[in-house]
């Protein structure tokens, strides 16, 4: 038991270790964390040292709802790191409140099929996602902006908002590969609850169920998981 | 006169309910510097545009919602200050609360509202940046807090936008009633709820999409890390982070020994395990929530699972909340007590003034001074909870023998009772005192009778810290993440983050000569209004009854004692030795447009 718990530090210690696990099996993101939670740390430390170090490569953002108190931390980071000052409606990540009680964290989950994208309808497409990061990119000079918006009917998680100066949808590009928004909600959770945004820890494959939820459906959700164990109902 | 440059946008929102019309006042970058935002500003507002002895229910009679300069900046935590003259107490007053909604304000691109007239039907506000709407309320009216919160999104469509409404209590002008902020925070102790109520005012919903624009960016940002990362490290506050203040509960009955019980009869109250904290994680409380940007995060809510009130979702407790309507009314019934905190939520009332009420009204039943014939037959009884919940709706209705009775406070109250209930109605300036029992915790005196409000639990320790919180209530920050550099931290802290945002060059003197002059101003205002030094001092139970049981036994608040923080006070801001700003002093300050007024008030006093 002792030696185990000894262990476990070398498993997650590094980033190095998992950026130097990816590039080696050359694996999609979906299978690494997995993959790397079981194969140990068995990936030697010479091929790290002949690595120049460079950002991690993120695919996914994930939320973890229950987790969200709403601070808005994250709206924060993101519009200070995007445009210099605090905006959250230019954030590309949003906290909505539901029905006064409950936080809904409003992430692009950057999804694989990424409809968004496929519904972009200029040539070539406005929307592309980084190759590296997963992060989606805008082309603002081709984009046709507030008349198409074809990408927000399109967000089955009701991601995409307008920016209100251009009328332009805002996308969320993982901050080139260290989102922001992970480490302000990281830096203020953990008492007593852990943090709700993360990356690339999570995201794999229920990203792609967890995208098909609404805010308003996933507040729907989180006020019966939370405040509902039983039946008894609304007191209004 | 300078436009500001940072931090405030120089515009704040003219509301004119009686001609729905709205229009831009100009505020310029020396007023923001002189008045800071917030409470300041609108202590400035109103002492200069409002007379002596002015009806706080004319139609005229102005309500300021506002937001400071570091409102809607990186800035952790920032409040919402609403600031009217009370129709309670009659005195200038102000209540910070927290939520989005300040920062929300200035995202709109406003430094804060200003709310005059009288509509003749129940309108509610939606102010979408520049856009501004009245729309009708009568639908809503009549309905709880958190219904109208609900109809307001639903009506707006957009889950986004916040909202600040008031309930049967200020619909029907109970005159200690709340404005209850995103559903569960409550700007309670300025009576605005009952202000807006009588100007037909049902909410204000808000949404901004625009930036506060900041001098210089380079120096700001990192200073509100900073300021930040020490609410961060503070152990203290990882306390709060975890309990809420509900931890405080347990604390102040084990530990400080002022927690207040029974109507400040006792500061002990082993019940409190019932009631407290750990009771609350063990069988209440499901969720964290916080204020903008704050890492704090106090706010727990939580649903009762069991019982008549099972389902019902709620925040708290909180200390006040748990104090005034737990400990002071003998509660031992967790979910009977969380009923009663919700329902004063629900009905807009605020809970240190109606718990106040109830424990009194129990009290005098318990003393023979009021019969349950005096209450059209109902009857109070320490511990019981139910007897106590519908009392909360009948003043909220203003309902009946009881409820009317009830609705007008303890000091009225007491007044009408007579009977020697004056020695044990717990109020200063004609508010009740919050949880904070002062033989216990003998500093929070000056809180409750030097600061501006009366009977306020969160205006100051010591003189210094009345000007700091003077501040605090302008700029406008809590005091769980601002206030925590009580020494070495402050002003530093607060004018590392100002200068930057707004071009200021504020020194450390600077600083505490505008958080003096805020407090001057508003103490000009009450004393327009025949304050002076007879009304700073705690009602006769804090000075003639020691406190029978607890870590602070035996212990009261003497005379010589109360005289020795007067003095102490009206020395530090330069009042007089009756409490009265002297000429002098309003010169140095720069109030020298009250130096009239102060002449005038003197001859009445």
């Amino acid at each position: 038991m002792e030696r185990d718990e000894k262990k476990l530090p070398d498993v997650l210690e590094k980033e190095t270790t998992r950026r130097s696990f990816l590039k080696g099996a050359a694996v999609a993101a979906a299978g690494g964390a997995v993959a790397l939670a079981t194969s140990g740390t068995a990936t030697p430390s010479l091929a790290e040292a002949a690595e120049p170090r460079k950002k991690p490569a993120l695919k996914y953002l994930f939320a973890e709802r229950q987790n969200c108190t709403g601070c808005r931390a994250c709206e924060y980071a993101c519009s200070v790191y995007h445009t210099g000052v605090v905006r959250p409606s230019m954030s590309k990540v949003h906290v909505m409140k539901y029905k006064g009680v409950i936080d809904v964290p409003v992430i692009c989950w950057h999804c694989d099929d990424a409809p968004c994208i496929e519904s972009c309808p200029t040539t070539p497409k406005a929307i592309q996602k980084d190759p590296d990061t997963n992060g989606i990119i805008l082309d603002e000079k081709i984009c046709l902006g507030a008349k198409c918006m074809k990408c927000q009917e399109a967000c089955p998680a009701r991601f995409i908002r307008a920016n209100p100066d251009t009328g332009q949808p805002l996308f969320c590009d993982l901050c080139g590969g260290d989102p922001e928004c992970v480490k302000a909600c990281a830096a203020q959770s953990g008492n007593p609850q852990g943090p709700c945004l993360m990356a690339n820890k999570m995201g794999f494959g229920v990203n792609q169920a967890y995208r098909n939820v609404t805010p308003e459906e996933a507040g729907e959700d989180l006020l019966a998981l939370l405040f509902y164990p039983n039946k008894t109902g609304e007191r209004r | 006169m300078a436009e500001p440059k940072g931090g405030c946008f120089g515009r704040v929102l003219e509301v004119d309910l009686t001609r729905q019309k709205v229009t831009t006042r100009k505020i310029s970058d020396e007023l923001c510097q002189t008045y800071i935002g917030g409470a300041g500003m609108g202590g400035h507002l109103l002492a200069s545009n409002l007379k002596a002895n002015h009806d706080p229910f004319a139609e005229d009679a102005p309500i300021y919602i506002g937001a400071g300069p570091l409102n809607g900046t990186y800035c952790v935590s920032t409040r919402t200050s609403f600031a009217n003259k009370s129709p309670y107490t009659g005195l200038m007053s102000h209540a910070e609360v927290g939520a989005h909604f300040g920062n929300e304000i200035k995202w709109a691109g406003w430094d804060g509202i200003l709310i005059k007239g009288r509509s003749k039907k129940p309108v509610y506000l939606f102010i979408n940046d520049d856009k501004v709407q009245f729309r009708d309320a009568q639908k809503m009216w009549g309905k709880d807090t958190a219904t109208a919160d609900d109809m307001i999104l639903a009506e707006l469509k957009d889950p986004y936008v916040r909202t600040a409404v008031i309930g049967p209590g200020g619909e029907n002008k109970v005159p200690y009633a709340a404005v209850i902020v995103e559903r569960f925070r409550a700007a309670a102790r300025t009576s605005t709820g009952c202000l807006m109520g009588d100007k037909k005012l049902k909410g204000i919903a808000l949404k901004g999409s625009k930036a506060v624009p900041v001098v210089d960016n380079k120096k700001f940002y990192p200073a509100a890390v900073a300021a930040k990362q020490l609410a961060v490290d503070k152990e203290g506050w990882q306390g709060i982070k975890r309990w809420g203040t509900a931890g405080l509960l347990e604390l102040k009955h084990w530990g400080t020994g002022s927690l207040i019980t029974k109507n400040f009869q006792t500061t002990w109250y082993p019940d409190i395990e019932y009631i407290g904290a750990e009771e609350a994680r063990r069988r209440f409380w499901r969720k964290h929530t916080a204020c903008n940007h704050c890492p704090v995060h106090c706010m727990k809510i939580g649903v009762i699972r069991e019982g008549k009130y099972a389902g019902l979702i709620a925040e708290g407790p909180e200390y006040e909340t748990g104090g005034l309507l737990g400990s002071n009314l003998g509660l031992s019934d967790f979910e009977g007590m969380m009923a009663c905190i919700e329902l004063c939520d629900a009905m807009g009332l605020d809970a240190i003034s109606t718990g106040g009420a109830l424990a009194f009204t129990t009290e005098c039943l318990e003393k023979g001074v009021l019969t349950p014939a005096d209450l059209g037959g109902m009857s109070l009884e320490w511990g019981e909870a139910d007897g106590y919940y519908e009392m909360i709706k009948k003043i909220a209705l203003q309902e009946g023998k009881a409820g009317k009775l009830l609705a007008q406070g303890v000091k009225k109250m007491s007044e009408q009772i007579g009977k020697d209930s004056d020695k044990f109605a717990c109020v200063v300036k004609g508010k009740e005192l919050a949880a904070h029992d002062p033989r216990g915790d003998k500093a929070r005196t000056y809180s409750y009778t030097l600061g501006t409000c009366g009977g306020d639990h969160h205006e100051g320790t010591s003189p210094a810290t009345l000007a700091r919180w003077g501040m605090l209530n302008s700029m406008v920050m809590c005091s769980f993440v601002g206030g925590y550099p009580w020494g070495k931290e402050t002003p530093g802290v607060f004018t590392a983050m100002l200068n930057p945002l707004c071009g200021w060059k504020m020194s450390g003197d600077d600083f505490w000569a505008a958080g003096k002059r805020i407090l001057t101003q508003e103490r000009v205002f009450n004393v327009r209004e025949g304050l002076s030094r007879k009304d700073d001092t705690l009602p006769y139970r804090m000075m003639n009854e020691k406190l029978p049981e607890g870590p602070k036994k035996g212990a009261v608040v003497t005379s010589a004692e109360m005289k020795k923080m007067q003095d102490e006070t009206y020395a530090y801001f330069g009042w007089d030795d009756n409490g009265v700003p002297t000429e002098k002093t309003l010169k140095a300050l720069g109030l020298d447009y009250l130096i009239d007024d102060v002449r005038e008030a003197k001859k009445r006093l």
